[in-house]
C-alpha cells in the first residue's frame, strides 16, 4: 500500500467521529467558555463585548459557599464510597467463581433501574412519614421533629448510594486480579491482618481505587438531581447552573459556573495523573536501586 | 484471612442498603396511602391508574425514549466503531488527539455537556427537540461505546487479519467476515452500555429538550416536582425492575441456549458420520 | 531456468536506520522444503513477509513461477502462510476456517465440500470439524494452521516459526507430520526458523542467515560438516576455534600452529601453504577425552593433549566435557553407550587425553572475533546450556 492511500484511510477513518466530537463536544464547551467573558443581555442572550464583570460578581460570599459545599460534599462522598467498596471488592474478589459473577450481578442490578426512580426512593424513605424515620423513632435515635430530608446530609447519602457500585465495580476488577496468595505469604511472614491489607492488598488494587474516585468524584461535582430532590436549600453548583440557565436566563453566569465546575475536575484530575507518574518513577528507581544493590552485593 | 469477617459484615450491609430503597418502592407500589407513608392497606389501583387514558403522558414518554435509545445506539455504535478501529490501527500525533477528544467526555461532569450543547444549538439557532436529544446522546454514548471496542480490541490479534489476505480475502472482505466477527461482541456490549445510559439520562436531556420530547426521565421528574400522582411513578419503577430483571434472565438463557447451539453443530457432524 | 521456481533478486529492505534484508538473492526449486535459519533479528521474517506480500521490497525483484510478484498485494499471490501464533479465526469452526479461501475463490459448494474433507481427514481432524480454535490443543491449532493454508494448493508455502509455540515432545511429532504433509502435497514449503534442529531434520536446503545476509545456502550436511565462515559454524551446532597459521604442508595435511596452544594437523582441503592465517573449526563430538592415552591402532598423526577435566555436564543423550589444555578450554561430547571399552569413569579434575583426526577439522573462511564469541569456550557459569 503507497503512503498516501494510507494516510487517505486513516483521514477517513478517522473524520466521522473526530467530526462529530469536533462539532458537538470541543465547539460548545469553548462556546461556554467564551460566555462566561461576555455580559447578559436584555434578552436573557449574550451581549457582545468581552468583559470581566460575571466574574466579579461571582466572587460574591454567595457562590464560593455553594463552590465550597459542592466540593466537600463530593469529596466526602468519594472517600466514604471508596472505603465502603475496600472490603466489598475483596470479599467478592475471594469467593468462588460463580458467586462473584452472582454477587456483582447484585450490585449492578439496582443500577439497571432509572436513577431519578431510585433518588426518588430515598426522598420517601427520608420522608418524616417514611420508613426510615419511623425506624429511627422507634429506636430512640430520633423524634417526630427531626429532619432526615432536604439538607446536605440527605444529599451526602444519596450521592453515597447512587455512586457506590461505580466505586465498587472498579475496585473489585483490580481485586479479582490480585494474587491473593500474597496476602497468605505475608501473614506467613508474621504480618497481622490489617497490615497485610493495608501494606499489599491496597498497592494491589491501586489503580483501581484511583479510577473509582475519578468514576464518584467527576458525577458528584456536577450532581444536579440529587440536591434538587433531597437537598432542599443546601444547594450544589449543578442546581445554580440550571437556575441560571433556565430560571433567570442569565448565560455569562451560567458559564462561568460551568467553567468552574470543569476546573474544579480538571485540577484533582491533573494532580491524580501527576501523583501516578511520580509513583511510577518512584517505583522504576527502587527497582533500579534495588537492582544495583544485588549486583553490587552478588560481586562482593 | 480468607474469610473476613469484617468484609463479610460490611458487604452484607451495603446490599442492604442497595436494595433497601427498592424494596421500600416496590412495598409502595401496592400501598393504599397516596402519599406513600404509613400501611393502608393492599391495593392495584395505582397500577390501574398507570394504564389509564389520563396517564398516557407517560407511555408517550415511554416511546420518545426508547426512540432517542435505539437511534443513539445505532450512531454511537457506527461512530465509536470506525473511532476505536481508527485509534487501534494508526499510531500518530493525530490518533492521539483523536483518543483524548474520545476520552475527555468521559471526566467531564455531565451538565458541563448539557449547557454547552444548549449553548451550541441556541448560537446556531437549532430548536431543541427530538433531534437536539438524539445529538447530545450520540455525542456522549460515542466515548463508552469507543471505549469498550477498544478493549476488545487490545485482545484482537492484527495476524488473523494478515491471514485473511492471505488466504486470498480483499481489505473489505476481510474486515466483515474476520475482524467485525471478532468485535461484535464488543460492539454488542458498547450498544448496551449506550442503550443504557441513553435511556436513564437526566441531566443533559434536561437541557437540550424542548417542548413535547420529554423522555421518561423527564417526564417522571417532572411528576415528582408537581408531587402529581407518587404511587404511580412507584408502580412504574416496580414494572421497570420487574422489567430489567426479566432481560437479565432471558439474556442468561439466550447465551446457555447458545451454547447448546454449538453442540447442535457437533450432532451435524455426528450424522455425516453415520451416513 | 526451469528449476528456479521461486527467485529473490537483489532484495534489500530497510526500516529506518535499519537495514533488515541487504542485498538478499539466492533462488528456490519446485517442490523443494527449504529452510531459512538464523538469529532473531536476521532478516528471516521479513524476507518471508515480503513473500507472502506484507512487506514491500525497497530494491529488488522477487519472481514467482517466472512472474514478477514484488508488487502485487497479499490476496493476489498464490503464497499462504502459517503464522507462528497460527491466526485461526475464533469466530469460525475448523471446518469453515480451512473452507475460508475456498470461499473467498468462489469454489462450487461441492467443491469445497469435498477438499475440505479431504485435507481434514490428512491431518487426522476430521471428529474436530465443528470445534472453534478456543476448543483445540496447541498441536491440532497447528495442523488446523496448515491444512487452511494448504487447502487451495498455493505455489508455495511459507511457515513462520510453525513450531515455536510447542512443547518439545510436540515439536518433534508435528516436525515428523510436516515431512509427511510435505512428501504428500508436493508444494514447495518455504520454512523460517531460528531452531537449527528443525531446520537440520525438514530441509533439502537451508540458507543461514545474519545481519540481513545469507551466510551460506546448502544441504543441511555441507552446512554442518563444512560451514563456510565462523558464524555458520557457531550458530549450527557448537564448536571449538583454534586460530593460527600453518607452519608446514604435507601432502593433503598440514600442520598448524595454535597461538598460545599447541601444534594441531588438519586437512588442508583448500590447499593453503605455510604462512598463512587459518581458522580451524573442530566439533566437540569429534573429540574423545580419554584418561588413557589413544590407543596406536586408533591411527598415527591424530592430535593428542593432555588436558585436565574442568567441568562436566551430563545432558541424557550425552556427556559434555569441557577440559583445560595449556590454559586452553576445549569443550567435548560423548554419547553413552555400556558396551564400548572406553567408558571409564571421568571426573571434575581428572588428568585426562583430548584427541581427534586431522580428518575432522574444518579450515573456516570468514572469521569474525563477534562470532566465535556465540559459542561457549569455557563453561558456562552456572546452568546449562539452553536447548
Amino acid at each position: 500500500m503507497t503512503d498516501s492511500k494510507k494516510k487517505w484511510q486513516e483521514f477517513f477513518g478517522t473524520l466521522p467521529s473526530l467530526l462529530w466530537l469536533t462539532v458537538f463536544f470541543v465547539i460548545p464547551t469553548f462556546i461556554v467558555l467564551k460566555f462566561a467573558f461576555h455580559a447578559k443581555s436584555p434578552d436573557g442572550g449574550v451581549a457582545p463585548g468581552l468583559t470581566l464583570e460575571t466574574w466579579r460578581t461571582i466572587s460574591n460570599p454567595n457562590y464560593p459557599e455553594i463552590i465550597w459545599r459542592t466540593v466537600w460534599i463530593s469529596a466526602v462522598t468519594t472517600l466514604i464510597c471508596v472505603l465502603l467498596s475496600l472490603p466489598c471488592a475483596y470479599c467478592i474478589a475471594r469467593m468462588q467463581k460463580k458467586w462473584r459473577a452472582f454477587v456483582a450481578g447484585l450490585i449492578m442490578l439496582p443500577f439497571w433501574t432509572s436513577f431519578i426512580v431510585r433518588v426518588f426512593a430515598w426522598r420517601t424513605l427520608l420522608n418524616p412519614e417514611g420508613f426510615l424515620q419511623q425506624v429511627l423513632i422507634w429506636l430512640g435515635f430520633a423524634d417526630q421533629n427531626t429532619m432526615l430530608n432536604y439538607n446536605a446530609g440527605a444529599v451526602l447519602l444519596v450521592s453515597v448510594y447512587s455512586f457506590l457500585p461505580f466505586a465498587i465495580m472498579p475496585i473489585y476488577t483490580a481485586a479479582e486480579k490480585f494474587d491473593f496468595s500474597l496476602l497468605e505469604a505475608a501473614r506467613d511472614l508474621g504480618a497481622r491482618s490489617f497490615f497485610a491489607f493495608r501494606k499489599i492488598f491496597l498497592p494491589g488494587v491501586k489503580r483501581g481505587v484511583i479510577s473509582a474516585i475519578l468514576m464518584v468524584f467527576i458525577p458528584a461535582i456536577g450532581s444536579y438531581v440529587i440536591p434538587d430532590l433531597v437537598g432542599g436549600t443546601d444547594e450544589l453548583i449543578g442546581n445554580k447552573i440550571y437556575q441560571r440557565t433556565f430560571g433567570d436566563r442569565n448565560w455569562p453566569h451560567a458559564s462561568a459556573l460551568a467553567t468552574l465546575t470543569a476546573f474544579s475536575v480538571l485540577i484533582p484530575l491533573g494532580c491524580v495523573a501527576w501523583w501516578m507518574k511520580r509513583q511510577d518513577e518512584k517505583e522504576a528507581r527502587r527497582l533500579a536501586e534495588a537492582t544495583a544493590r544485588r549486583l553490587s552485593g552478588g560481586t562482593a | 484471612m480468607k474469610h473476613s469477617k469484617f468484609a463479610i459484615i460490611v458487604l452484607v450491609l451495603v446490599l442492604l442498603f442497595l436494595y433497601l430503597p427498592i424494596f421500600i418502592m416496590v412495598g409502595d407500589s401496592f400501598n393504599a396511602d397516596k402519599y406513600c407513608g404509613k400501611w393502608l392497606g393492599f391495593t392495584f389501583k395505582w397500577y390501574g391508574a398507570l394504564f389509564s387514558h389520563s396517564n398516557r403522558n407517560i407511555w408517550m414518554a415511554f416511546e420518545r425514549s426508547i426512540i432517542i435509545a435505539i437511534t443513539a445506539t445505532l450512531s454511537s455504535c457506527i461512530l465509536g466503531t470506525s473511532a476505536a478501529l481508527a485509534i487501534h490501527k494508526w499510531k500518530g500525533r493525530l490518533q492521539t488527539f483523536h483518543y483524548s477528544l474520545i476520552y475527555t467526555p468521559l471526566v467531564m461532569p455531565e451538565i458541563l455537556m448539557g449547557i454547552s450543547l444548549l449553548m451550541l444549538f441556541t448560537a446556531i439557532g437549532l430548536n431543541c427537540g427530538m433531534w437536539t436529544i438524539w445529538i447530545a446522546h450520540t455525542t456522549f454514548c460515542v466515548s463508552y461505546v469507543t471505549m469498550t471496542i477498544l478493549a476488545r480490541l487490545q485482545d484482537f490479534d492484527d495476524r488473523i487479519l494478515e491471514a485473511a489476505y492471505d488466504l486470498g480475502a480483499s481489505p473489505w472482505t476481510a474486515f466483515f467476515k474476520v475482524q467485525l466477527p471478532v468485535l461484535m461482541p464488543g460492539i454488542i456490549a458498547g450498544g448496551l452500555l449506550a442503550f443504557t445510559l441513553s435511556i436513564d439520562d437526566f441531566v443533559i436531556t434536561f437541557f437540550v429538550t424542548g417542548p413535547g420530547s420529554d423522555t421518561l426521565p423527564l417526564q417522571v421528574y417532572s411528576m415528582i416536582k408537581h408531587s402529581k400522582q407518587l404511587p404511580v411513578i412507584n408502580a412504574l419503577s416496580t414494572l421497570m425492575i420487574v422489567f430489567t430483571c426479566a432481560l437479565v434472565f432471558l439474556s442468561r438463557i439466550v447465551s446457555s441456549y447458545k451454547k447448546k447451539g454449538r453442540s447442535l453443530t457437533q450432532l451435524r457432524t455426528d450424522i455425516k458420520g453415520v451416513k | 531456468m526451469a528449476n528456479e521456481f521461486l527467485v529473490f533478486d537483489h532484495v534489500t529492505k530497510r526500516f529506518g536506520a535499519l537495514t533488515a534484508v541487504n542485498d538478499v538473492s539466492f533462488s528456490v526449486n519446485k517442490g523443494e522444503f527449504f529452510s531459512l535459519l538464523g538469529p532473531s533479528g536476521c532478516g528471516k521474517t521479513t524476507l518471508l513477509r515480503m513473500l507472502g506480500g506484507f512487506e514491500r521490497p525497497d530494491s529488488g525483484r522477487i519472481y514467482l513461477n517466472g512472474k514478477d510478484i514484488t508488487d502485487d498485494p497479499p490476496n493476489m499471490r498464490r503464497v499462504h502462510t502459517v503464522f507462528q501464533n497460527y491466526a485461526l479465526f475464533p469466530t469460525m469452526t475448523v471446518w469453515d476456517n480451512i473452507a475460508f479461501s475456498l470461499r473467498i475463490a468462489k469454489k462450487p459448494k461441492e467443491e469445497i465440500e469435498e477438499d475440505v474433507d479431504q485435507i481434514l481427514e490428512m491431518i487426522r481432524m476430521t471428529d474436530h470439524a465443528w470445534k472453534y480454535p478456543s476448543q483445540l490443543s496447541g498441536g491440532q491449532k497447528q495442523r488446523v494452521a496448515i491444512a487452511r493454508a494448504l487447502v487451495d494448493r498455493p505455489q508455495v508455502l511459507l511457515l513462520d516459526e510453525p513450531l515455536a509455540a510447542l512443547d518439545l515432545k510436540l515439536r518433534q511429532h508435528m516436525l515428523l507430520e510436516l515431512d509427511a504433509i510435505h512428501d504428500q502435497v508436493g508444494i514447495t514449503f518455504m520454512y523460517v526458523t531460528h531452531d537449527q534442529g528443525e531446520a537440520m531434520s525438514l530441509s533439502d536446503r537451508i540458507a543461514v542467515m545474519n545481519g540481513g545476509k545469507v551466510e551460506q545456502l546448502d544441504k543441511p550436511t555441507q552446512i554442518y560438516e563444512a560451514p563456510r565462515s565462523s558464524f555458520v559454524a557457531a550458530f549450527i551446532g557448537d564448536t571449538n576455534f583454534f586460530d593460527g597459521e600453518i607452519v608446514s604442508t604435507e601432502g593433503d595435511y598440514c600442520t598448524i600452529n595454535v597461538y598460545g596452544f599447541a601444534q594441531i594437523s588438519a586437512y588442508n582441503d583448500k590447499k593453503l601453504s605455510v604462512g598463512q592465517k587459518v581458522h580451524l573449526s573442530v566439533r566437540p563430538e569429534k573429540i574423545r577425552v580419554t584418561l588413557a592415552p589413544p590407543p596406536p591402532e586408533k591411527g598415527a598423526g591424530i592430535n593428542v593433549f593432555q588436558c585436565t577435566v574442568s567441568d562436566i555436564i551430563y545432558q541424557g543423550v550425552y556427556t559434555k566435557y569441557w577440559v583445560k589444555s595449556s590454559d586452553r578450554s576445549i569443550s567435548a561430547l560423548r554419547p553413552h553407550s555400556r558396551f564400548l571399552l572406553d567408558q571409564e569413569s571421568i571426573t571434575w579434575n581428572d588428568k585426562a587425553y583430548c584427541w581427534w583426526h586431522p580428518d575432522d577439522g574444518y579450515m573456516v573462511e570468514n572469521f569474525s572475533e563477534e562470532d566465535a564469541s556465540l559459542i561457549h569456550p569455557s563453561p558456562p557459569a552456572q546452568k546449562p546450556k539452553g536447548e
